[in-house]
């Protein structure tokens, strides 16, 4: 039977990161580096899921480190799906929100749902973790299957039809899901939030109140994307292949 | 002595390193020109000329040039700095870290300096020198809270747990104006990291205290769930345990591990199957279009119960055509009798027997011609799967199949399936050819198709299906961009291909690919060093350092080490083959010097003409290059393969020594490999290292003691520690004889010990084998009825490479296997 797990679980299933990559090559034409996996995994953990067939004997249990009810990792089942996603880095319109840069399904494992329960794994943690206002991505307009479940089952819109999207020249549909609904309540964790600060300001005064300067400090998500310290360049650091996918930006200290 | 430059000619020097940091190349190159053409022994222009000399894929005179620059000014920081950046870009990073330190003792200041030696000592797993210029780096911008989170990480990985977590602590108490907002994730991810370190001290009180404490506001929502429901399962605090994988499983109840984490906190022992029956029935009510609460119970369930819970599952996945019906259900078949329940189960559904069927309506056919397809492929299927074969039977079903429903891609896939059982890849690839043609655009049948001319040493013919969805255009051509697009399971097929051919060079070429595709893995995590401080995701990022140190304990390293180890000793025990493959049979098998020699001459002349038309090949695009300017967009050059063939590799003065490359992080990484541990043998008593070769046999019987190779092997080492002429030395032959008494003891008389061998194992055919070789002789296998296909190939390859003529073998192999092509001779 099929699992469907979290790339970034506790323990770990990164190391499932080349059987994903070996799916994706056996499934669909548009295919990237080991390095640009690694790049999505360790920039949003949160928003990659993998369909993975569990081992005959199940995985390892019974230990007493972590992983008691059952460790993935280490094990190396087959990956009959995956899903690889992303926050947009500079969003257009400014408002955060996701993007699948990838998702594909075994021929032989299609009618289980597999697709659909990964994308809505992804989209929930890009609503909880990320604030994502939506989330796009591209189609080929040739993918009728594919078409039917964004738009019918997940509910998604098509925006627009992008000319020549794909390397062989196909169009694709670009589509948009709102998320909004998924988001949680912050406004609650913020109350929570004053409440235990009153009850450690009763607690006593104990916290240390120091000389440190911390002006770098809490920086918002929001900033990410772009240019800070100075002395740093923004510089195009090209990791995947600019294949369904724009080039990365990315800031890279030059040492100068 | 360093010359010291005039303003013109210093504005110039800044302008090489401007020129360097923003990629302009030959620009800085000319700069630099400028200023050696008055200065000619001005170190650092020297030094930063190499330097970008070296970003132009010429680093071997970007050496010569940074060495002349050190001698002009050996103080210089920037020549040593470079220095190791050189080395640094040729993997020599121990080197690169001495020039580090020569630099940093220079400029004790210098921050790129400084952050640059840090992130090697990190590569290369120094944690105390990394410790130390974390440290510095802190002491440099305590401001900065990734210099802590990064000083953090440093004690984390060194083993530190408390130092680490203290590193945190101080930095969160320097927060004097309270938390950071809800939205802030790298305080987020902080938190959830000091977590962790908590959780490894064991103190898992703590750390779920801890938990309770900043888990509400984290914005890793699902991955605290896991950590509180893991902490609370192994603090034995079972009815919060079971909230916390209910509440798991409510997000995703498709995870068989949150199951098993809610009936361990249940405590429903695992014989009560009716009470887990009834936990997993709850879940399907709640999803009713779940698939994982209706399997699992298939695996514990037994009798009656069994039948009936698995008559429905096979026939509501019927009806839906679920294709991945048998791979669901045949792990079921380790169990005989369940596989016989759900065998006569499903015939029975094909002569009428499904539950409620055809109520006459137009549509009711439909779905009854569905139906019976779905079920026509399941057979075909369970007949082909090894533990209820029947490649007649699976014939019939799956033409049944493709006669209701021509189009289907599966059902010719699983044709194509029946003939490669049958042992005949030939047929096998022309099936799967036919499926690849019902859907030209899908890419995973094209794979498949590949993949099968590959299993029928096709290669040229599998190469070219592959091309119909690689970019053709880049160097190289398609297997260019295979490499790439690291194409793991190409590379792999198409080795093992010329390997079964003994194309060795090419064998070679492709499993040296994949060990460097390894290589590009390990490198990959260097950037990351830096990136992930910036983004903070620092559990993900410590994550990837303990994966990448156990990078090449996955399959697909495993599988290319034994083929690579493999193809070494092929080589080492017939050298001819380096010529390519011999017809006649090369050395060593029993074939007249005469016409070893005559077949010898004839493979140089082919391998000769095949260089000729690679580089005519190498000729002719170097010629297109020079017209087209070729270069690829980020101004790298990419160099053409000097050696397609393998020829350099095939021609190696020492095979074995090449082995121990692929062999040397098998046997570290994958201990448990049976395969791994023998091959290890094969290499090590050949070099006569007879200790690393006891080594192997040890490991191997302790994995299982009766493995057939590893019987041979026993016997083999007897014989060459006893006829040894030169006495080993005291200390070696000390361990020899007291750790191989263990497996063999000096005393057994060895027929005796091979005849109970044969008794105790006569229904193996590998082991009867195993037997029997010690005698050199080949068993007529077909005396036992389970002996497979698989075993009589193997038997039928021992032959010809003893030299005897294999003709009367095979052609009775081919009397009982009517269907197979593997027995033809030619």
């Amino acid at each position: 039977m099929v699992d469907i797990v979290p790339l970034s679980s506790y323990p770990s299933y990164i190391d499932l990161l080349p059987s994903i990559q070996t799916c994706n090559i056996t499934n669909l034409p548009e295919n990237y580096f080991l390095k640009y996996y690694l790049y999505h995994a360790l920039t949003w953990p949160q928003l990659s899921f993998v369909a993975v067939v569990r081992p005959k004997n199940g995985y390892n249990t019974g230990g007493t480190g972590a992983g008691i009810a059952g460790d993935v990792s280490g094990q190396y089942p087959k990956v009959v799906g995956y899903v690889l996603a992303k926050m947009e880095e500079e969003p257009a319109d400014g408002k955060p929100h996701g993007h699948i840069t990838s998702l594909s399904v075994m021929r032989t494992h299609r009618r289980l749902g597999i697709a659909e329960r990964l994308m809505r794994m992804s989209q929930r943690a890009m609503a909880e973790s990320h604030r994502a206002h939506y989330v796009s991505l591209h189609v080929r307009v040739s993918n009728i299957a594919a078409l039917r479940l964004y738009r019918d089952t997940l509910g998604f819109e098509v925006e627009k039809i992008e000319s020549k999207y794909y390397a062989d020249g196909e169009d694709a549909y670009a589509m948009h899901l709102k998320l909004e609904s998924m988001w949680m309540d912050w406004k609650a964790v913020e109350k929570r939030d004053r409440a235990e600060a009153k009850k450690n300001k009763k607690e006593g005064e104990d916290g240390a109140d120091d000389e440190e300067d911390d002006a770098d400090e809490g920086d918002a998500v929001g900033d990410l994307g772009k240019a800070e310290q100075n002395g740093e360049k923004m510089v195009n650091v090209k990791i995947g292949r600019a294949l369904g996918v724009g080039d990365l930006v990315e800031k890279s200290d030059v040492q100068s | 002595m360093p010359q010291p430059l005039n303003s013109k000619d210093q504005s110039l020097f800044r302008q090489v390193v401007r020129n360097f940091e923003q990629k302009q190349y030959k620009k800085g190159i000319k700069t630099a020109d400028q200023v050696l053409r008055k200065n000619p022994k001005h170190g650092d222009t020297q030094a930063m000329k190499a330097l970008i000399m070296s970003h132009l894929g010429q680093l071997e005179e970007a050496f010569v040039l940074a060495k002349e620059a050190l001698r002009n000014d050996m103080k210089s920081h920037i020549c040593w700095h470079v220095y190791g950046l050189l080395y640094r870009q040729e993997k020599n990073f121990d080197e690169a870290i001495k020039a580090y330190r020569f630099a940093l003792r220079l400029d004790p200041e210098s921050q790129p300096i400084q952050r640059d030696l840090a992130l090697l000592q990190m590569q290369m797993r120094d944690f105390q020198g990394y410790i130390q210029s974390r440290s510095a780096m802190l002491q440099a911008r305590p401001g900065l809270r990734q210099n802590w989170t990064a000083l953090a990480i440093a004690h984390h990985l060194s083993g530190d747990l408390e130092e680490a977590e203290k590193v945190l602590t101080t930095y969160e108490d320097t927060l004097k104006d309270g938390i950071p907002p809800v939205a802030d994730m790298e305080h987020s991810e902080a938190c959830l990291y000091k977590n962790t370190i908590i959780a490894e001290t064991g103190n898992l009180e703590r750390a779920l205290e801890h938990l309770e404490k900043i888990g509400y506001r984290c914005t890793d929502v699902l991955a605290v769930m896991e950590l509180k429901a893991d902490y609370l399962l192994r603090l034995g605090r079972k009815s919060e345990a079971e909230e916390a994988y209910t509440a798991l499983l409510e997000r995703n109840p498709e995870n068989s591990v949150y199951y098993n984490g809610l009936i361990q906190a249940k405590g429903i022992p695992e014989t009560d199957h009716k009470a887990l029956k009834a936990l997993y029935d709850e879940w399907v009510e709640k999803n009713p279009r779940g698939d994982a609460a209706r399997r699992i119970p298939l695996d514990f369930l037994e009798g009656e119960d069994f039948k009936q819970a698995v008559d429905a599952y096979l026939q509501r996945m019927l009806k839906k055509g679920v294709p991945s019906l048998f791979a669901n259900i045949k792990f079921l078949y380790s169990n005989s009798a369940k596989r016989d329940v759900v065998q006569s189960l499903v015939e029975g559904y094909i002569s009428g027997k499904a539950g409620s069927q055809a109520n006459g309506s137009a549509e009711g056919k439909q779905d009854n011609n569905e139906f019976l397809t779905s079920t026509y492929y399941f057979l075909a299927q369970h007949y082909t799967y090894e533990l209820s074969r029947n490649l007649t039977k699976a014939m019939e079903n799956v033409d049944k199949a493709i006669e209701l429903s021509p189009k289907a891609v599966e059902y010719q896939l699983t044709k194509a399936r029946v003939w490669k059982h049958h042992g005949n890849p030939v047929k096998a690839a022309e099936e799967m050819e036919k499926a690849r043609l019902l859907d030209e655009k899908d890419r995973y049948i094209n794979t498949k198709a590949a993949k099968y001319r590959l299993r029928n040493n096709e290669n040229e013919k599998g190469l070219d299906l592959m091309s119909k969805f690689t970019r053709n255009e880049t160097v190289g051509g398609t297997l260019g961009d295979l490499h790439e697009m690291q194409c793991v399971w190409f590379l792999t097929e198409d080795a093992e291909a010329f390997l079964r051919q003994k194309k060795l060079g090419l064998a070679l070429k492709r499993f040296h690919s994949v060990f460097n595709i390894f290589e590009t893995w390990q490198e990959d995590q260097f950037d990351f060093h830096s990136f992930s401080l910036r983004k903070g995701m620092v559990r993900a990022y410590v994550d990837m350092v303990r994966w990448e140190d156990r990078l090449r304990e996955h399959p697909f390293y495993t599988r290319i080490a034994l083929g690579a180890t493999k193809a070494y000793l092929l080589l080492n025990d017939q050298p001819d083959l380096a010529h390519g493959p011999i017809a006649n049979g090369p050395n060593g098998t029993g074939v007249s010097e005469e016409d070893r020699k005559k077949a010898l001459k004839k493979a140089k002349k082919e391998q000769q003409r095949l260089e000729k038309i690679e580089s005519d090949k190498r000729d002719a695009r170097k010629a297109a290059a020079a017209n087209a300017k070729s270069q690829s967009v980020d101004g790298e050059v990419k160099k053409e393969d000097a050696d397609p063939l393998g020829n350099t590799l095939v021609q190696t003065k020492d095979a074995l020594k090449d082995a121990m490359k692929f062999l040397t992080p098998l046997l570290e990484l994958s201990a448990q490999n049976i395969e791994a541990q023998c091959l290890g043998f094969e290499v090590y008593i050949r070099k006569n290292k007879y200790l690393p070769a006891l080594k192997c046999l040890s490991a191997a019987h302790a994995i299982d003691p009766s493995n057939p190779t590893l019987h041979l092997q026993l016997l083999q080492f007897r014989k060459t520690i006893d006829s040894l002429t030169d006495a080993l030395p005291a200390e070696a032959a000390e361990v020899i004889d007291t750790e191989f008494e263990k497996l063999l003891p000096k005393s057994q008389n060895l027929e005796e010990w091979n005849e109970s061998y044969l008794s105790a194992n006569k229904n193996s055919v590998a082991h009867i084998q195993a037997a029997f070789l010690t005698r050199r002789l080949n068993w007529p296998l077909w005396t036992l009825p389970t002996v497979t296909i698989e075993e009589a190939v193997v038997a039928l390859e021992r032959l010809s490479k003893w030299g005897s003529d294999p003709t009367a073998y095979a052609e009775k192999a081919s009397k009982k296997w009517p269907e197979s092509s593997v027995f033809q001779l030619n």
